[in-house]
Order: structure tokens, then C-alpha cells, then sequence
């Protein structure tokens, strides 16, 4: 069955440099820890982009959770005990549409 | 910072400044956020430990800043606080357990209550959510004015408007309210506070008419 989905566009700021895998487990961490397993399996989070010169990433979760996901991010203040502020710059229903915010 | 807070969509901020800073200093901050393109509301957060040295703060500061909050400390900072029409904003520190919002405090506030998220970030957030989430019920019961700010101290701790309504649904204000106490309300308090301001504003409801053109 076809899943509707929301994708997030995130600017990082961060003290030191990032790795996406790093990241991706961090937002995943994040999600757990408030959401529980449970939550985890709802949200769906899922990194699929990361651009580290421009300090960008690109996540998708389940559209119905969105929110959930959003206020997730926004209580993840630090990756291995260096700062970091995902902020969100773009919320759409597509990565085209995504894109086309730009 | 200024950058970073330019790229999370917001065009004003609320500037808290230690109270004794230079003029100058404050001008140098503020040109620094206009020249990002972000307009800049001073706001001073008073912690007053007793009924007489809030009144006393009151009185010297809320004609120098556009934006008063208080931290209440205790229930009597805080009966006075929210009963007083000069403060803006009454925050609730979640870490302290002499005090809470309560319902009667909720039918005597004049302002709006303020959430922190930075409270949320830096202290036990299991907690702090918590506490968050039972006073968001009571302003919901209430129906009193809610603003989510950032609190940042750095640029770490800056997030866009939408996070923040996202993390108010979160602690169980509804989406319309959450997405209004990141725009609507804290505008509302800014722009009244400047009317206030203005040559022609007498009191509420009051204001000096100039004679028009014929």
C-alpha cells in the first residue's frame, strides 16, 4: 500500500563538521527517545539526502506524523556532544516540490 | 545568529540584553540583526524575587523596552505578574517546583504565558514536558493567550517557526493555537506595545486626534 509522505528540507548548524550517517542516526535517536519504538514505526523517519558543504539534508516521514517529526527535530540540540540546530526551511508533499521551494 | 534566524523565516526578534548594557552596544546589536534583514523588539526578562521588587522593576523599566516578561519565582510574584496589565509575559520556569500555573492564575492574566523551549533543551525533559504539557492544558481549559518562544542563547538554539508550533501540538495546544503563538500573539503584544508608545496614544481605548486636512 502506498504511504503518503511529507519531506523536510533542514539546514544544520553545527559546531563541528557532520557526517550523514551521524546525522541520520541522531534523528533517529531523537525520534526514539521521545517517541518511543512504537513512535518510531509510525514517524518512519528516513534521511534521504544530506549535503554537507551546504550543510543540508532531506527527510521524509509519514505524512500523518509530520508534526511529530518536526517537533523532534526541534528538540535535537546536540550529535556526539557538539552543538547542532536543525532548522527547518521547507516542508512539502513531494521532493519535487521540495526542490521548487528553493 | 542573525543569519540563522533570517533562514528559519522569522522577519522580528525579541532581543533580551543584560539591562545595564551601553546604548551603543544595544544600537551595534540591533543594526547587526536590521542589516539580516530582521527587525529587532527589545525585551527585558525580570526575575523578581518579591511583590515590591517587581512593581519597583516595573516602574523603571517598561517604558525603555517594547517587551516585558517575568519569571515568577513564587506564588506571589506571580499573583502579581499576571494581574498587572504592564507585563507582557509570564513564564513558568519548568525546574522549579515552588511555583505552577495554576487555573486561578490563568483567569487573573492580563498577558500571555510564555513556553520556552530552551527550558526544554537544557533541563530533564521527560520532566519538563511534562510540566509543560499540564500548564498548556490549563491555558487550554482557559482560553489564555499562549507564546512559544526559542529562548536562544546561541545560534544552536535557534528553530523555525514551525518547529516551535509543532513542539506546542506536541505539549497539547491545538494546531491553529500553536501556529498562533508563534505569529499572531507575540506580534499583537509588539505592535500594541509600540502604539503605546506612540505621541498620540493617551490610554486604552484613548488616543490624541490630530485635525485632518480639508
Amino acid at each position: 500500500m502506498h504511504m503518503a509522505r511529507r519531506y523536510f528540507r533542514v539546514r544544520i548548524a553545527s559546531e563541528g563538521p557532520l557526517l550523514a550517517d551521524q546525522f541520520g542516526a541522531a534523528v533517529t535517536d531523537v525520534v526514539r527517545r521521545y517517541f518511543g519504538e512504537v513512535g518510531l514505526v509510525r514517524i518512519e523517519p528516513r534521511m534521504i539526502k544530506f549535503d554537507a558543504q551546504r550543510s543540508e539534508a532531506v527527510f521524509a516521514c509519514r505524512r500523518d506524523a509530520a508534526s511529530q517529526f518536526e517537533a523532534a527535530l526541534a528538540l535535537l540540540s546536540h550529535v556526539y556532544d557538539a552543538g547542532v540546530a536543525p532548522i527547518v526551511v521547507g516542508i512539502s508533499g513531494t521532493i519535487k516540490g521540495l526542490r521548487r521551494k528553493k | 545568529m542573525a543569519e540563522l534566524v533570517r533562514v528559519a523565516g522569522y522577519s522580528t526578534v525579541g532581543l533580551t540584553l543584560p539591562t545595564g548594557l551601553m546604548p551603543e552596544k544595544v544600537a551595534r546589536i540591533r543594526r547587526f540583526f536590521r542589516d539580516a534583514g530582521i527587525d529587532t523588539a527589545m525585551r527585558v526578562d525580570l526575575a523578581p524575587t518579591s511583590r515590591n521588587e517587581l512593581l519597583r522593576f516595573l516602574r523603571r523599566f517598561r517604558n525603555l523596552y517594547d517587551v516585558v516578561s517575568v519569571k515568577c519565582m513564587n506564588q506571589h510574584v506571580s499573583i502579581v505578574a499576571c494581574r498587572d496589565r504592564r507585563v507582557d509575559l509570564v513564564f513558568f520556569d519548568p525546574a522549579n517546583r515552588k511555583v505552577r500555573f495554576s487555573n486561578s492564575l490563568a483567569n487573573l492574566l492580563r498577558g500571555a504565558l510564555e513556553f520556552n523551549i530552551a527550558a526544554t533543551l537544557q533541563a530533564n525533559e521527560s520532566e519538563t514536558l511534562s510540566r509543560m504539557s499540564r500548564d498548556a492544558a490549563i491555558a487550554e481549559q482557559e482560553k489564555v493567550p499562549v507564546v512559544l518562544s526559542s529562548g536562544s542563547t546561541s545560534a544552536f538554539m535557534v528553530r523555525a517557526p514551525s518547529q516551535l508550533a509543532a513542539l506546542g501540538s506536541l505539549i497539547g495546544l491545538s494546531t491553529e493555537r500553536s501556529y498562533r503563538s508563534v505569529s499572531e500573539v507575540p506580534w499583537m503584544i509588539v505592535s500594541k506595545n509600540a502604539d503605546r508608545k506612540s505621541k498620540e496614544y493617551v490610554e486604552e481605548g484613548v488616543r490624541v486626534a490630530t485635525p485632518s486636512a480639508r
